[in-house]
């Protein structure tokens, strides 16, 4: 079986490592504190698609709301590999995972469905995991969440390895159906993304990437789709720690820090 | 305050630690009007019912079904669903564990309701409940409201409340919900789940040694080992090393693991990545060890030890045994 797969991703806030609040006063973001990247969740779950096209064939479709801001999650998804970019024209800026999927699914009937539609888990900036809930519900269909890894595919089902609290259990869903991939990539692993082909960087760099409105994605307001909404955001203080360094060198500093870390101090 | 749902998962027999919190909860959010209602949802799970009476809950709703006996998202939503109509329920409380964010998200989103996934802390509010949760690498506190009239789902995250002393004199008889019509035969099925039993009690341990990726080996951790032992401390670790097979998943440590409170906490090799610092920041001293003297985990260390922990480690050992 060849089949379609579509992958939903988005472009967010890089919150790593931030050394200080990315909010002024009033709660505000500051303009220019964060940059944006590719929500490496859905990364993963680009390179998952991409590894269903590998062995098996399969169509691969990238889906995305909204326009680009520093980064073109839907070119970048070009450049790996996929055989199809697809954009809905809105501002997810004020749109929750309940609104985003309203689009999105409303985007992937349009292309014609999929037997597999994925997405990640994980949202860098307000963590807020709903999407592949949303999608599966949106779409009517099964929804598997925490996927480590698709083991089968194909006959009209699929097996996803899901990631539990003691360890994995696998899932089979009948097709169509939406797995929301939570993978955590360490640096070297095998199933780290492939990065963007330098061909494909060429011969896709002006790619025409149709685009839908809302209106044609089934939702003409998509705030009318919002569930949960941001009442307000605040910095949380940073935690005042009183922080010294031992040289590891010194053996008596070392023995110092030992006995007061024993007694509590 | 409207009436507050509290579903009590139950694993391998016994009460979700996190169900308990949820329960402590509602107590306080469901105020002078409100009740507090729990869901059992399970096989055969109906001696769990006096601990929920016990930890708060006004009323237990007991749904048994041989379709509950082990979790996939279809039939629990659907018994979930019907106990939120039982209980007119404002808000749903569940864990924020595997099952429960699942389960919360899956029910939200049928129900169309406002959903909070990994709350850290929850009030009562004008236009209805109020979440938050710490985003943006803990750095900002995010509230959220729901948008519309309408239940409000929430998962808390470990340690957002305390599970209440329990309360033996609160007794009740649960009143039985069942799941009609018989859950259609869900796409889903488990085929089969590999999961260890845990052989650690990081929760309750009042010392811990900790372990990242820095270890490069398992033949490297032995000297960690070493140290934990001369310190009576438990194992911990980080998902980089459970992931590299290092050391089991019941060590792991962090968003996806424990959340630990101990009186001192030894990080060795560790980098201290948000989802692994959220698990183990409360704890009362944080010693860390890295060659790096950027690494994060140094802006939550009380005592930087900035050297190699192949030579650190062993010496500390030592010096505790000296
Ligand atoms: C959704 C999600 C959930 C996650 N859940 C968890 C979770 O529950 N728990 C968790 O831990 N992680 C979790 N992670 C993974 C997390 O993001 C990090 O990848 C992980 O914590 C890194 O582990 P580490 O510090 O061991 O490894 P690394 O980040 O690789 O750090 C290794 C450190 O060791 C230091 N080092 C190297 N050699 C030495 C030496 N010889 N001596 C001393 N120091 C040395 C290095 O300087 C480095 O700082 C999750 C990620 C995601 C996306
Ligand atoms: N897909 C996205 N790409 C970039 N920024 C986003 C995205 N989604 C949300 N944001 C930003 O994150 C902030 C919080 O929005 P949200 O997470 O959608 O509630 C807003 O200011 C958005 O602009």
């Amino acid at each position: 079986m060849a089949g379609n797969v579509m992958v939903v991703v988005r472009e967010v806030w890089d919150t790593r490592d931030l050394v200080s609040s990315p909010l002024d006063e009033s709660g505000a973001l500051k303009p220019g504190a964060l940059a944006t990247r590719f929500e490496p969740e859905d990364l993963n779950a680009l390179e998952a698609a991409l590894r269903l096209k590998d062995a098996h064939g399969a169509k691969v479709t990238a889906v995305s709301v909204g326009p680009p801001r520093d980064v073109d999650v839907l070119r970048e998804a070009l450049y790996r590999g996929v055989d199809a970019a697809l954009r809905v024209e809105a501002d997810p800026a004020a749109l929750d995972d309940a609104a985003l999927a309203a689009l999105a699914a409303g985007a992937i009937r349009q292309a014609g469905g999929a037997d597999l539609v994925l997405t990640g888990t994980a949202v860098t900036d307000n963590e807020n995991a709903l999407l592949g809930a949303h999608l599966a519900a949106a779409l009517g269909v099964e929804g598997v969440s925490w996927v480590d890894a698709i083991e089968e595919f194909g006959d009209g089902r699929a097996v996803a390895k899901r990631a539990v609290e003691m360890g994995y259990e696998f899932v089979e869903v009948r097709c169509p159906a939406v797995l929301a991939m939570g993978v955590a990539l360490l640096e070297d692993d095998p199933r780290t993304p492939r990065s963007a082909k330098a061909m494909l960087k060429l011969k896709m760099k002006k790619a025409e990437i149709p685009t839908l409105t809302p209106e044609a994605a089934g939702a003409a307001d998509p705030a009318a789709a919002v569930r949960t909404r941001i009442a307000g955001m605040e910095t949380i203080p940073p935690r005042a720690i009183a922080s010294r360094e031992v040289d590891v060198e010194d053996s008596a500093a070392l023995k110092a820090m030992l006995d007061a870390v024993r007694k509590g101090d | 305050m409207a009436h507050v749902l509290v579903f009590a998962e139950v694993d391998d027999g016994a009460l979700h630690d996190g169900s308990l919190a949820c329960l402590g909860a509602a107590r306080a959010l469901a105020g002078e009007g409100g009740q507090v209602c729990a869901l059992l949802a399970g096989a055969a799970v109906a001696d769990q019912a006096p601990a929920l009476f016990a930890a708060g809950a006004d009323r237990v709703l007991l749904c048994e079904d041989a379709a509950l006996a082990a979790y996939t998202a279809g039939p629990f939503r659907q018994a979930l669903e019907a106990a939120v109509r039982a209980a007119d329920a404002g808000l749903v409380l569940l864990p924020a564990s595997t099952v429960g964010n699942d389960l919360a998200s899956a029910t939200a989103a049928a129900l169309g309701a406002a959903c909070v996934l990994d709350a850290d802390a929850a009030a009562a509010g004008e236009g209805g409940p109020r979440l938050s949760r710490a985003g943006f690498d803990r750095k900002v506190l995010t509230h959220f409201a729901p948008a519309a009239d309408g239940p409000v789902v929430a998962t808390l995250r470990d340690g957002a409340f305390a599970a209440p002393a329990p309360d033996p004199a609160r007794t009740g008889a649960p009143e039985p919900l069942a799941l009609e019509p018989a859950p259609a035969p869900g796409s889903a099925r488990v085929l089969r789940r590999d999961v260890a039993k845990r052989t650690v009690n990081l929760k309750d341990a009042k010392t811990i040694v900790a372990v990242g990726a820095g270890v490069g080996s398992a033949e490297g951790l032995a000297l960690v080992r070493a140290l934990a032992e001369a310190l009576g401390a438990e194992l911990g670790a980080t998902r980089a090393v459970v992931d590299a097979g290092w050391l089991p998943a019941d060590h792991q440590i962090g968003q996806t693991g424990a959340t630990v409170r101990p009186d001192l906490y030894i990080a060795c090799g560790i980098s201290g990545a948000v989802q692994h610092r959220v698990g183990m920041m409360d704890a009362g001293t944080i010693v860390a060890i890295n060659t790096d003297a950027n690494a994060p985990i140094f802006r939550v260390a009380h005592y930087k030890l900035v050297g190699d922990l192949r030579t650190v480690v062993p010496k500390l050992t030592q010096l505790l045994s000296a």
